[in-house]
């Protein structure tokens, strides 16, 4: 520990730690533009000069390292004059638009000028011209007047996200910040620069021009685009949030987000959001909608018994909006016939679920069929910075495709399709095969795996200290295999984060649902058997969602009252008797559980738009026409004792069940696999339409050649006689025999075919999408 | 001037010793010989320290100290040759190169050999086309002689050299500038520590010297470090080459001993004024350096005196102003280029040089104001000792001796409204 005073005030600080950061323990400000502590030192504004005493010259606060019996001044004459010198410089060739600037009021050359700056130029010539309001992308504009060149946007692309598509270009005074070639930037972590933007340089597209400070309300809130969960501000203004921050936590998150959880808030007035109610495909006032269907939860009780009604729970609910539903459907109903809607079938048990702290502590990560960068995006930049560090780490993955990029430095084992658990089993049973949980696997050879690929999985599972695995939970028995693998495993640490959505569904399972993916088949099947006479989905298309998209349209058809309560006008309105509009994150106050099982409260920053309304209204109208007392329980609160703002344990263990060895289907058609995409993830967003991948299809560029596809086709798949139509692109990550078509895509439901063999075939149209 | 033998600039007195046949002729390789077979690597470094010999890029450090920084960890080490020489006014590694390229070849071999590098670099100033082809052919040659490659001349040392042509950037002779220029980066600055003793080419220890300190590496081992050290003074010792332009007789590259006195560099060696000229001041190190006054000419010229007198040393460029030149127009030019070639990395290098440019070409053109003045001084004193790197301050050495020794001649274009000189000797078309 180092020992140093800072403006008479002692402190004691790590050895490496810069003036700047052990003076903000001291609560001390100093101002700087270019230093980000996730960025390291630069040293390049100046504007952090502080006095050190026996050192001749002023010293850059976030460059200069601490040393023992240091005595700093971060004011003085010198220091002063410092900061006043370089403010003045920086504002020498600033446009000084502050009047038009979206930033103004919210801006540090603003902030510091009026702390440290001098009160007047000095500076008469001609200001250099530069670019305004150029386009980096279509989410962010750039008015390089405005910069003041402190490189955080570029260094964030290049060394953090690993996608170096800014750079600086020119020389001198004429420095601009500027994209690779004039090409957009297409990383997905773009919009991240705005935030980091000191000054009004880096701006918002969607946001420019539409609010300034002192007319909005932030809003802590949580994105729920995904299950990662990231924290952020939302902006409301005029009944619509305009904007979406990222929200840094201390010690936790930089506050990085997406451009899919940026940028995406616009569903919230998407044309085809549900803001009135719907009976029968026929618009109608939700009031009305909600007395009927009162009237035919009453009916259907009193003819066919409550257990004749069965609710789904899904979409982007809090976790005490679920607890309502429940609640209501438990106590006021009185149905055991409860279920999550869920898109695969994996499940964890919260006692092997494991934090993002694990993936920091972590010295060999396993992903296991999800590529992060794809479904749960600013995990990949925490992969990414985990990878960066000095400890070393290895990452590797089971999956049917690679999951290795240029920014993460992965080690894929390709399977088959529907292949993972049995490879995982194997190369457990190899290593650790004496143990009974793996010897209850009764897991088998897999065929087509390399000898060697299978020994160095077992021995990484085998020998690393702390294990963290991500998985998609696209395949089942996978969940057999990794409680066998922690239990086999014993002390070691072994953690797991399950990336599949619904984003809140471990919210659910606490607001007392089961996420047991066979409960909810077992429903439907009940449902097309005819012995459901009612079924209720909150927030839930599971007509996009399940697996298997023909059980849902069975049942949906067999069932005589189908209700929906959601966001968005479902996949085929006409199967369902109403429809009732959801009140959305960001317009209702409530608490969301992501894939750490942490929870993140949310508070609304808008009023719920046109008839859209909280879930608890809806149930206590229902209460009301069944003539039974319902009681919302507002003072239920979803945090435990002692788990701090983790889900309290809730005494499910991990099951370990024998596996089945995989169907891998003829050898002469293809393989379908799928995968999250966070931007195809059902929310529509007309802001990120230009992102919406138009032919998401992958193929390899063998098949590519073999199909006679060139760059991009569209190509028919086949099986069963069902057919979906994917409009393709060639993949040179993808291995020969895979197609790997997106999950949930509207236009090319996955769950119409299922997982595995596909016979594949050219169309010749020119697909329009 | 005449001199009778050349240490250094032997092209003076050997025609054709760029070529390998006619540099072996007179000597040529046989220090590299001598370094294989009499020396271990630290012996080498231990003549380097006792040579006396220091960094002739412009900081002056002992050569033999910084060697000796290397981190003895096993990592690969590299030498780095700064051959981006773009001071103005310096132009003493440009006839190196070009000229008598196999002597800085010899040098940097024996160099890699005494600090343990098995790769080598030269970073050639992307506008030296002719000393780029120049090198890249002698390499060669050196190659093919074997004196280059795998276990020269028998025995267990092995070195591969490149040669890397910049893109044009003065700021890249900055070192650390010039390691990420080399890795392909954008020629900025880096921090430091660490410095590239430790940390410096793909992040391994590397040593980046001047063309001309390793060029003196051959002379040394082959006379001995005695012999270099008896010429200068204690601390200054050897040999250096001085850059003579301006008004002179006869401007060029002149080798002196170190603390040779400034008038006899100009008035011996160059063979003083051209007639009707007389010295208003002398840039004695290079552009970035203050200005001497004619007074000053008996200063002799090795590191410590000039640094006594006011100024440094520098790269040895010594710039001899007339009193034709007016000082604001001189002072103007040197900005100019200070602003062209800031790499834009920090603010008061970056802003500062453009406003100070824009200030003293109002001054010049007559338009200027009576608080022109306090003004420059202000924003120089803003830049002095707050930039990243050295450049800010090398921007300013001038322009703040100049305002301060002519302070008159300033003012006269702020009450005159005009140029009293009508300076017309810098009207370059560079304007």
């Amino acid at each position: 520990m180092i020992r140093l005073t800072i403006d008479d005030q002692e402190i004691e600080v790590r050895e490496g730690t810069m003036i700047a950061d052990a003076a903000a323990r001291l609560g001390i400000d100093i101002p700087v533009y270019c230093y980000h502590e996730a960025l390291g030192p630069l040293g390049a504004c100046r504007m952090c000069l502080v006095g050190v005493e026996k050192m001749p010259k002023l010293a850059t606060a976030c460059t200069t390292a601490v040393q023992d019996g240091m005595v700093v001044h971060t004011y003085g004459e010198a220091v002063d004059k410092g900061r006043k010198g370089v403010l003045e410089f920086l504002l020498i060739n600033h446009p000084l638009d502050c009047p038009v600037c979206d930033k103004g009021g919210e801006c540090f050359l603003q902030d510091y000028t009026f702390q440290y700056g001098p009160p007047k130029g000095r500076f008469k010539e001609p200001k250099i011209q530069k670019v305004k309001d150029g386009p980096i992308n279509e989410f962010v504009l750039i008015d390089q007047e405005r910069c003041v060149l402190c490189q955080r946007c570029v260094r964030f692309m290049d060394e953090y996200v690993g996608e170096p598509q800014l750079l600086l270009d020119g020389r001198g005074v004429e420095t601009v910040v500027t994209t690779v070639d004039g090409v957009p930037a297409t990383s997905q972590f773009s919009g991240n620069v705005i935030d980091l933007c000191p000054v009004g340089a880096l701006l918002s597209a969607p946001y420019q021009h539409k609010g300034r400070p002192w007319n909005i309300e932030r809003q802590e809130s949580v994105c729920t685009m995904c299950p990662v969960g990231c924290t952020t501000l939302a902006t409301g203004r005029d009944g619509h949030i305009v904007r979406i921050e990222g929200r840094p936590v201390p010690d936790r998150s930089w506050g990085w987000l997406c451009d899919r959880g940026r940028f995406g808030y616009d569903y919230a007035t998407d044309p085809t959001r549900l803001t009135i109610s719907f009976l029968h495909a026929n618009p109608e006032a939700a009031a009305r909608t909600t007395r009927q269907v009162g009237h035919w939860m009453s009916d259907v009780m009193r003819d066919a018994g409550p257990d004749s009604i069965a609710v789904v729970m899904g979409g982007l609910h809090t976790v005490e909006e679920a607890h309502q539903v429940h609640a209501f459907a438990k106590n006021v109903i009185g149905t055991s016939r409860l279920s999550i809607s869920r898109d695969v079938p994996g499940y964890v048990p919260r006692v092997l679920n494991g934090t993002y702290a694990d993936i920091a502590d972590a010295d060999t990560i396993l992903l296991v069929g999800v590529d992060p960068y794809e479904a749960v995006p600013v995990v990949h930049l925490k992969l990414r910075e985990r990878q960066k560090s000095k400890r070393p780490v290895k990452i590797l993955a089971v999956a049917p495709r690679d999951l290795s990029r240029d920014s993460l430095d992965v080690n894929t084992l390709i399977t088959h399709a529907g292949q993972e658990a049995q490879v995982l089993g194997w190369a457990l049973s190899q290593g650790m095969g004496t143990h009974p949980a793996v010897k209850k696997l009764a897991a088998t050879a897999p065929v087509g795996v390399a000898d060697e690929d299978l020994t160095a999985l077992s021995e990484a599972l085998g020998s690393s200290e702390h294990l963290t695995i991500l998985w998609d939970g696209l395949q089942n028995e996978v969940g057999s295999v990794l409680a066998a693998l922690a239990d086999a495993r014993g002390e070691k640490a072994t953690r797991i984060l399950p990336t599949w959505g619904p984003s809140n569904w471990r919210g659910f399972e606490r607001a007392g649902f089961s996420a047991d993916f066979d409960a909810l088949t077992s429903l439907l099947e009940d449902a097309r058997a005819g012995k459901i006479q009612m079924l209720m989905t909150f927030g839930a298309d599971l007509l996009r969602e399940y697996p298997d998209e023909r059980l849902v349209r069975e049942a949906l058809q067999k069932v005589p009252h189908v209700v929906f309560e959601g966001l968005f006008r479902p996949t085929e309105p006409s199967l369902y008797g109403a429809q009732l509009p959801q009140a959305g994150p960001g317009e209702v106050a409530g608490t969301y559980v992501n894939m750490e099982a942490r929870l993140l409260s949310a508070t609304p920053s808008v009023t719920p738009p046109g008839q859209a309304r909280p879930v608890k209204s809806y149930l206590t109208a229902w209460a009301h026409a069944l003539n039974k007392p319902f009681v919302a329980d507002d003072d239920w609160d979803p945090y435990g004792d002692d788990t701090a703002d983790l889900l309290p344990f809730d005494g499910i263990q991990a099951k370990v069940w024998a596996l089945k060895p995989p169907n891998l289907g003829n050898a002469s058609g293809m393989e379908l696999v799928t995968g999250a995409l966070v931007i195809e993830n059902g929310i529509p967003s007309h802001i990120l339409e230009p992102r919406a991948p138009k032919f998401p299809g992958r193929i390899s560029p063998q098949d590519a050649e073999i199909l006679g596809i060139v760059g991009q086709g569209l190509v028919r798949l086949g099986k069963d006689g069902r057919e979906i139509r994917v409009p393709v692109t060639v993949d040179e990550r993808m291995t020969p025999g895979r197609i790997f078509v997106p999950l949930g895509m509207a236009s090319c439901p996955v769950n119409r075919l299922g997982l595995g063999a596909v016979e594949v075939a050219r169309l010749e149209e020119v697909p329009t999408t | 001037m005449s001199q009778a033998s050349h240490y250094l600039l032997r092209n003076h007195d050997i025609e054709n010793i760029d070529e390998m046949a006619v540099y072996r002729a007179h000597g040529g390789y046989e220090a590299l010989k001598k370094a294989l077979n009499q020396y271990e690597p630290d012996a080498l470094v231990e003549l380097v320290k006792k040579s006396g010999l220091r960094g002739r890029g412009g900081a002056g450090f002992p050569t033999g100290v910084k060697w000796g920084f290397l981190p003895k960890d096993g990592r690969p080490r590299y030498l780095v040759v700064n051959s981006d020489e773009a001071e103005p006014g310096t132009f003493k590694d440009r006839e190196l190169i070009e000229k008598n390229p196999h002597q800085l070849i010899e040098g940097m071999i024996i160099s890699s050999f005494a600090i343990g590098a098995n790769q080598a670099y030269i970073y050639c100033r992307g506008e030296f086309l002719f000393g780029y082809e120049t090198l890249v052919r002698a390499v060669r040659e050196a190659y093919e002689a074997g004196f280059i490659g795998k276990n020269i001349l028998g025995s267990q040392f092995s070195l591969d050299l490149f040669v890397y042509r910049g893109a044009g950037a003065y700021i890249c002779g900055e070192e650390s500038a010039l390691l990420e220029s080399l890795e392909g980066r954008r020629g900025n600055p880096r921090l430091k520590p660490p410095f590239p003793a430790v940390a410096g080419l793909y992040g391994m220890p590397t040593i980046v010297n001047n063309v001309e300190t390793i060029s003196n590496l051959p002379p040394i081992v082959t006379r001995g470090a005695e012999w270099y050290a008896s010429m200068g003074t204690e601390k200054s010792a050897g040999l250096k080459i001085m850059s003579v332009s301006g008004a002179v007789n006869r401007p060029g590259n002149y080798e002196i001993p170190l603390a040779t006195p400034l008038r006899s560099l100009i008035d011996d060696y160059a063979q003083g004024m051209k007639p009707g000229y007389r010295i208003k001041c002398i840039i004695p190190g290079g552009s970035s350096v203050p200005l001497l006054m004619p007074d000053q000419l008996d200063t002799p010229l090795d590191y410590e005196s000039i640094v006594k007198a006011g100024s440094m040393l520098g790269s040895g460029g010594c710039i001899v102003l007339d009193d034709t030149v007016c000082i604001v127009k001189a002072s103007h030019r040197l900005i100019k280029f200070y602003r062209e070639e800031s790499c834009g990395k920090c603010t008061p290098c970056r802003e500062g040089t453009y406003w100070m440019a824009d200030v003293l070409e109002r001054m010049e053109e007559g338009l200027g104001d009576a608080n022109d003045l306090s003004l420059l001084m202000d924003v120089a004193d803003n830049i002095s000792g707050k930039c990243f790197c050295p450049l800010g301050d090398a921007s300013i050495g001038f322009l703040v001796s100049a305002i301060k020794h002519f302070r008159d001649e300033f003012e006269a274009h702020v009450t005159e409204h005009r140029c009293p000189l009508g300076a017309k000797v810098y009207d370059t078309a560079n304007n």
